[in-house]
């Protein structure tokens, strides 16, 4: 994203950039936008009437998984750790801090959330102590590219190596293995009546950090279109100068931004783990690359948490749909199906390409006053 | 001047400045990181339980790991104890010589992209793919020869084939982002996972060993492998590889600071916008450098499987990723990558010896690793303490990690 914004700087430096050529880029990657979704769902539309046709093809196969309630059900569950980390992403690079570590919060409060939880008894004791975990060390992020001007991209590595190598070291020190025993799991929440839906009762019969992410979505959408804090944020990103000028400390901003990237993707972190009700440590660990792809995530949905979280969905829709098939087979073999999502990410990212990054992202910013 | 000359005046003004600089930051980012492993090292052994006899104790309370076990272990365990009287170089030494060569070629393959401001994080899959390439080939070309001729023939054409292999698959991110101006960060790190699946599946199937029960390539013939001259054959270490990897430091820092090519990574490091006016070819350098990078990470997956595994199996070290350490506490310069990556060598080598020695869990350099990328990211923190401790040192411009700076912004 410091390479896109870059890049942006040099088509603007040029011979005082027109606004013009700003909307035109606008209207570009909306209608790349447009047109990625468009596919997704004409193609989607296909497959549905051609499983219907031919229920006994691969076709059939597929919309039958994909019509699945059970489907549903786990893309949802997917998508928590990946949407929460996704919101938390959009607040720290909207205020200009780039945080590439979340994957290590993840892993973090994922580890801790289980830990706290087998101590105390106590799932949400276990969920409050894996948002505190990684809001620490989104704490110690905040310190070193705020206060000491480290390089965001490679403090946002240092987090996520951190982590990488604290959780499976901590769970063998207590463990003795990189894998926490099973700790008990929060039982669903339904809502009588609609639970009993067909396809979209998944919605309504589900863990309570679902609901918990549903309820974040659109508290985090209010706070970035409707309170001055969100007005602070995005021009800490866009334009630190001017609200420098306006009497707003940049600085208390953007810790505040990367401290809630901690505590919502901290939120993620231990409602995934606790979902599942252990940690798993070996080799990438059960976070398994999603804090990266709750990045290209809130990408995709530009910046915007609704326009995040439906991304998130698809993304989660794709692994949920890629472990169904590995089990049924149709005739790919299961190794290959696992990394569909990846592809997937990749070909997004392409066809998105250029995103709106804030002016600012990437770069230090120090008042005049000191 | 034109924007060519001020882009070289502003690079040897920066280089000048920040050579010693960024010694005494490494160094010092080692230090700080060893001594929070120490505490670290320290809290963990509150954590778990021992025996009362096997605990340590440091100001009247105990610990049940002792850091200074830990450390002297993970240090002179590694270099063979130096101190014993009876050091060999066939012991852990080698060990430790076996990982530096590996984290010489992935250093470098950082390195090389770092300095054009490129973040490539897919070392580790580029790895993966040229060490799964180099173990099929090796193996298919291994039916014609035989012999020392075999040895001489197939182990240059082994690392060719990891080259070229790793290279493509570093090539592909690189095209990514000359072309579709998709982040290099996140393509490569999706790219490690999907090296990791498509290799589990061909040695999973296609390519498996039927002799074996892992997800393994059938193993090389001895003949295909490096020689271990000299060195006894039990640490799988070559002099040979690890020749191979002094003429790699050496010929990178030719080719990055002697050539022309080598000129156009560095100043699209330094100053994209002037290294564009001044006529290089943004799009072209982007994906040179990354297939150069790409490149050496595969000859680094082609030395593991034909010096130490001689076969390709699931699962490889984490070379890829240690190699970003390496490039970064060497300031991404080849000459610094050689003693970063003995450095890192020691830290992988010891880290079997510390398994042995103690009871504390192996991931904890996994953990220095991180905290060491962390503090060399933070030269202002060193800085700030060096001022602290001479108030009259003199105030210097920040040394650039991030190649995205802005024209006409200043730090101060």
């Amino acid at each position: 994203m410091a390479a896109a914004g870059r890049e942006r700087q040099m088509s603007e430096a040029g011979a005082d950039a027109p606004v013009g050529s700003r909307l035109t880029d606008t209207v570009a990657a909306y209608s790349t936008r447009a047109l990625a979704g468009g596919t997704t769902i004409a193609a989607l539309f296909v497959l549905l009437v051609a499983g219907a046709i031919f229920p006994d093809s691969i076709a059939g196969t597929l919309a039958d998984v994909l019509t699945s309630r059970n489907t549903l059900a786990s893309a949802l569950r997917l998508s928590v750790p990946i949407a929460f980390a996704a919101l938390g992403g959009i607040f720290a690079e909207k205020s200009g801090v780039i945080n590439i570590g979340l994957e290590g919060l993840l892993i973090i409060s994922a580890f801790t959330a289980i830990y706290v939880t087998d101590l105390t008894g106590g799932i949400w004791i276990g969920f409050v102590g894996g948002v505190l975990a990684s809001t620490l060390l989104a704490g110690l992020f905040a310190i070193v590219t705020i206060e000491f001007r480290a390089d965001q991209i490679i403090a946002g590595l240092a987090v996520w190596l951190i982590a990488l190598g604290l959780a499976p070291f901590a769970s063998q020190v207590i463990y003795n293995g990189p894998n926490t025993p099973t700790v008990p799991t929060p039982d669903a929440i339904s809502v009588p009546v609609l639970a009993e839906l067909p396809f979209f009762g998944a919605l309504f019969s589900a863990s309570p950090s679902v609901y918990l992410l549903f309820l974040s979505v659109a508290l985090s959408w209010y706070v970035f279109e409707r309170t001055a804090f969100g007005r602070w944020i995005r021009a800490s990103g866009e334009n630190p100068k001017a609200l420098d000028t306006a009497g707003v400390s940049v600085r208390g901003v953007r810790y505040a931004a990367v401290l809630l990237s901690g505590v919502l993707a901290g939120m993620g972190g231990s409602a995934f783990s606790l979902d599942l009700g252990q940690f798993t440590g070996n080799g990438p660990t059960m976070v398994n690359g999603k804090g990266f792809i709750a990045i290209v995530a809130y990408l995709f949905g530009n910046y915007n948490p609704v326009g995040a979280f439906l991304s998130t969905l698809l993304f989660a829709g794709l692994d949920a749909i890629q472990t169904v098939l590995q089990l049924r087979g149709i005739g790919i073999p299961r190794q290959l199906i696992r990394i569909t999502p990846f592809v997937v990410v990749i070909v997004v990212l392409a066809l998105v390409g250029r995103t709106q990054t804030p002016e600012a992202a990437g770069d230090h910013y120090e008042s005049g006053e000191e | 001047m034109s924007a060519a000359d001020r882009a070289r005046a502003v690079l040897t003004r920066l280089v000048e400045a920040s050579a010693i600089e960024r010694i005494l930051i490494s160094t010092a980012a080692l230090v700080l990181s060893i001594l929070i492993g120490t505490a670290i090292v320290l809290v963990a052994g509150r954590m778990t339980t021992c025996a009362a006899t096997d605990a340590v104790y440091y100001l009247g309370t105990g610990f049940c790991y002792d850091p200074v076990v830990v450390f002297d272990r993970l240090f002179l365990g590694a270099l063979g104890e130096p101190f014993s009287g009876n050091w060999s170089p066939d012991g852990q030494f080698a060990v430790t010589l076996r990982e530096t060569t590996l984290l010489v070629f992935t250093g470098l393959s950082v390195a090389v992209a770092f300095r054009a401001g490129i973040f490539n994080i897919g070392t580790q899959g580029q790895m993966v793919v040229g060490a799964m390439a180099t173990a099929v080939a090796v193996l298919w070309a291994s039916s014609f020869v035989s012999g020392a001729l075999g040895t001489v023939l197939l182990i240059p054409f082994g690392v060719l084939v990891g080259a070229v292999f790793g290279g493509l698959y570093g090539t592909l991110p690189g095209l990514l982002k000359a072309y579709a101006d998709a982040n290099e960060v996140i393509t490569t790190i999706m790219l490690n996972f999907i090296a990791t699946g498509v290799t589990l599946y061909l040695v999973s199937g296609p390519f498996k060993d039927p002799g074996s029960a892992a997800n393994q390539t059938v193993p090389l013939p001895e003949f295909a492998r490096f020689p271990s001259l000299l060195f006894g054959s039990r640490q799988d270490f070559s002099l040979v590889a690890f020749a191979i990897g002094i003429l790699a430091i050496g010929g990178l820092y030719y080719v990055i600071e002697h050539t022309a090519f080598g000129y156009d990574v560095r100043t699209s490091g330094i100053q994209p916008e002037a290294a564009e006016y001044g006529g290089v070819d943004a799009a072209k350098t982007v994906v040179a450098s990354l297939t150069l990078s790409g490149a050496l990470g595969g000859v680094a997956g082609a030395m593991y499987v034909m010096m130490i595994l001689g076969t390709f199996q699931t699962g490889l070290p984490s070379y890829g990723f240690d190699g970003i350490t390496v490039s970064i506490l060497a300031g991404n310069n080849p000459l610094g990558v050689g003693v970063a990556a003995l450095l890192f060598g020691i830290l992988k080598s010891g880290t079997t010896v510390v398994q042995f020695a103690t009871d504390v869990p192996p991931q904890l350099v996994g953990v220095l690793r991180g905290l060491i990328i962390l503090f060399v990211a933070m030269p202002e923190f060193f800085r700030l303490l060096g001022r602290r401790l001479s108030p009259s040192g003199p105030e210097r411009n920040p040394v650039a990690t991030d190649g995205g700076r802005r024209e006409g912004e200043t730090d101060e």
